[in-house]
């Protein structure tokens, strides 16, 4: 079976190296036949690259522990569902999962935007070849999934605190969202190599970037919700430069997303979005080689590999040949058009993505600054959470402002007066709201007041554009305000759906400032019948058993918590000791109320021989809200992604010739 | 940007140096200490503080430490820490609260 695994790999890369040699030549002397078997090498490399990950994933299912990977990462007693999962738990597992999302993504994006013109897809073939060689190389000489060894008696089992559901759905797609990336980084380049460089390749790609923004977004999400509820320290972000490995790409992407628009639009910003494009697939790379190097210290080191300087070869080859290919073709890019006012669409778009890109650029810096101060100090110096908590609010606030104006905006330039009449309310909304939050005493901290005060300001604006947009409908077509509100939203998914992204957005700010700048937390050691004060909670250690599980010693406190003067809830904080592995475990509690959207967090951060418990409580408000945020952005990336005949139709007309060539 | 950016840098300076308990002598001020956890491991990280020695990772150079606050589950000697704190006679004082462990070895079990 190992060999089974293995041919296919080779296989793969040979596939990958043709597509690169043919496709380069097919596009390059026009020849069609060429170009388009490179094209059907790219399906086949997926394909073959399907069969090793099948080859591994049974050599998983069926414990054959002759594969070092798959003795390395399950055990016999692992349930199934983490045997599957363990195809994505290791270094090399990981690599072909990236090799098999990337053909995947290669060769559905080929098949389905044949319709982007014959000539773009031919050079857009060898730019994907260059990619998935680089990672069938990998698997093939450097990290290869199908080591064998002679066969333990048992593997050594699967991280204990990787035995979540949200560390089986996290990484998959994380890898979803960070090869997706590729797609529109492809075309990009294909774009410029043929010369092409229209929107077409903007309009191609639309979709694809979208839900790789849309992975990435909700693949963080759950990182951070599994951080939360297993990691234990009553937070979910920590600027780990892991977790900010994530980030950046998104972020870029985000810029990317708003930028094409103008570009649809207006025709201009051609070159800041080749740039944003080549920053946004670079750091997709990075972050994959900064979680799988070792460079940096961070609670995720997987591992010191070998396929750290692979990695930063590739990167900078992609880096340096991206805007070299740029440089050339700047001459094809110019725009058409300029910005005709600082008060306009355009305007604020440009805004939003100074703001995203300067964010992302200073983590970038934050998370390089340990290797660059190395190399120029010869000391390596760490930026802590101050620094990154303080870009986040400098960029991060404006940018929720932005979000509630940008919308409403007309293109090319708006008149004072339009502005007033359209912000009028949203604007009053705010001040009340800030007004009233003042009162209520969340004055205690001025970035929680402002990112509040925005939040209520957007969330007008959003509401407002629902109900005008329903009540025109509604004048129009007669119809009542439910149906009326279902066709709006049908006939303008990109516009509306984006709303709801915003919405999530409103509710993640609302979510992150309440729980960050209005968060208590209370640390005391206690004995039985002893009690802890946390705000207007009254915590009550009764007592404390120890169990044993099927693989682990478990304790448990039983707290009885108290809100005024009633017992609200029963808590069993406690910690798991597992033998085998050799490993405790924090085992929180958390009480969510899901009235007010705050969490009652408690931790058992030390039992002592006597009996006595270091307990620590933290009241996190409003921290609910991010997972609802999720759900949101989910639903609104959705209704952008869902396929709209109509505006197929449109973009026919438009690009007459875009029509399918037969 | 650029502005708010050098602003922060000039008023908050850059960040905490990361070292070894090779290299820590002569540093006043607060420091990210690298290390590796040797034993015994004495004390009461929410009384007095926890009392153990930290070594170079790769070296012989060790330096005491006192650490008071939340240990993480992975804590125990042999393993890699980072921990925040300022070396004052003699003696590394960390921030209560800031240790991190590292375990490469629990993700890539290391190959014999």
């Amino acid at each position: 079976m190992p060999e089974l695994g293995r041919a296919a790999l080779v296989v793969c890369f040979g596939l990958a190296l043709y597509a690169v040699g043919a496709g380069f030549w097919g596009a390059h002397t026009r020849r069609r036949r060429l170009a388009l078997s490179a094209q059907n090498a790219l399906v086949a490399a997926f394909l073959s690259a399907a069969v090793a990950a099948g080859v591994l994933l049974v050599a998983l299912i069926t414990s054959d522990f002759s594969f070092t990977y798959v003795s390395a990462f399950t055990s016999r007693e692992l349930p199934l569902t983490y045997k599957i999962t363990a195809l994505w738990g290791g270094q090399e597992g990981s690599l072909l999962l990236w090799l098999l999302v990337l053909t995947g993504y290669g060769a559905a994006a080929v098949l389905l935007d044949r319709k982007a013109g014959r000539e773009l897809i031919a050079w857009v073939v060898p730019v994907l070849g260059v990619v998935a060689a680089f990672f069938s190389m990998l698997v093939v000489f450097v990290a290869s999934p199908f080591a064998t060894h002679a066969a333990p008696a048992d593997g050594l089992g699967l991280n204990t605190s990787l035995q979540s559901p949200y560390m089986q759905a996290h990484p998959p797609l994380l890898y979803l969202g960070y090869v997706g990336l590729t797609v529109p980084f492809a075309f990009a380049m294909g774009a410029l190599l043929s010369g092409r460089t229209d929107e077409r390749w903007i309009v191609a790609t639309r979709r694809w970037t979208l839900a790789a923004w849309m992975f990435l977004g909700i693949g963080q999400l759950l990182g951070a919700k599994w951080a939360y509820e297993e990691v234990g320290w009553g937070g979910y972000y920590a600027w780990d430069p892991v977790e900010n490995a994530a980030l950046m790409p998104w972020l870029a992407a985000t810029a990317f997303l708003h930028s094409v628009m103008v570009q649809e639009k207006k025709g201009m910003l051609k070159v800041w979005n080749m740039l944003l494009v080549i920053l946004a697939f670079s750091l997709s790379l990075f972050g994959t080689f900064l979680t799988r190097s070792g460079v940096l210290s961070s609670i995720h080191s997987f591992t010191e590999g070998s396929i750290g300087p692979w990695f930063l070869g590739f990167i900078c080859f992609v880096v340096a040949g991206s805007l070299a290919l740029l440089f050339r073709r700047l001459p094809l890019l110019r725009s058409k058009t300029k910005l005709e006012s600082l008060v306009s669409r355009e305007a604020t778009f440009l805004y939003n993505n100074l703001l995203l890109v300067a964010l992302c650029l200073t983590i970038l810096w934050g998370v390089t600054f340990p290797i660059l101060s190395e190399a120029v100090r010869g000391e390596s110096v760490t930026v802590g959470r101050p620094y990154y908590d303080f870009f986040l609010r400098s960029f991060g606030l404006p940018l929720l402002l932005l979000m509630g104006i940008g919308p409403l905006v007309a293109w090319r330039r708006a008149s004072l007066r339009s502005l007033g009449r359209t912000f009028l309310w949203p604007f009053a909304f705010g001040l009340v709201a800030g007004g009233g939050l003042v009162a209520a005493g969340a004055g205690s901290s001025l970035p929680g007041l402002i990112a509040y005060t925005f939040a209520a300001f957007v969330t007008a604006t959003i509401v407002l554009e629902f109900a005008r947009g329903t009540a025109a409908r509604r004048a129009l077509a007669g119809e009542p305000v439910p149906r009326a509100f279902a066709s709006l939203v049908a006939r303008n998914r990109r516009r509306y759906g984006g709303y709801v992204v915003h919405a999530a957005i409103v509710l993640l700010a609302i979510g992150v400032a309440g729980s960050s700048a209005y968060d208590t937390s209370h640390t005391a050691r206690l004995a039985k019948g002893q009690s802890l004060k946390v705000r207007d909670y009254t915590l009550v250690y009764r007592d404390l058993r120890r169990t044993r599980a099927q693989n682990a010693v478990e304790t448990r406190a039983t707290i009885d918590v108290y809100r005024g003067g009633d017992r609200i809830a029963v808590m069993h904080p406690g910690k798991n000791n597992y033998p085998v592995e050799q490993q405790i475990s924090n085992e929180v509690a958390i009480r969510s109320d899901w009235l007010t959207g705050e969490d009652l967090f408690l931790i058992t951060e030390q039992v002592n021989p006597n009996g006595t418990i270091d307990f620590k409580a933290i009241i996190n408000p409003l921290v609910n809200l991010i997972w609802l945020a999720g759900v949101v952005f989910l639903l609104g990336s959705v209704v952008t992604l869902w396929p709209d005949a109509r505006e197929e139709r449109r973009l026919a007309v438009r690009y007459g010739r875009l029509a399918p060539e037969t | 940007m650029l502005a708010v950016f050098l602003l922060y840098s000039s008023i908050a300076g850059g960040g905490t140096p990361s070292l070894r308990p090779s290299s820590l002598a002569g540093h006043t001020g607060k420091v990210s200490l690298t290390g590796y956890v040797l034993k015994p491991v004495t004390g009461d990280a929410h009384g007095a503080g926890l009392h153990f020695r930290l070594r170079d990772v790769k070296g012989t150079a060790t330096v005491p430490v006192v650490y008071t606050g939340s240990v993480p589950d992975l804590f125990r000697p042999g393993r890699d820490i980072v921990v925040e704190g300022r070396f004052q006679n003699g003696v590394f004082v960390a921030v209560p609260g800031t240790m991190v462990t590292k375990c490469p070895s629990k993700y890539t079990p290391k190959k014999t």
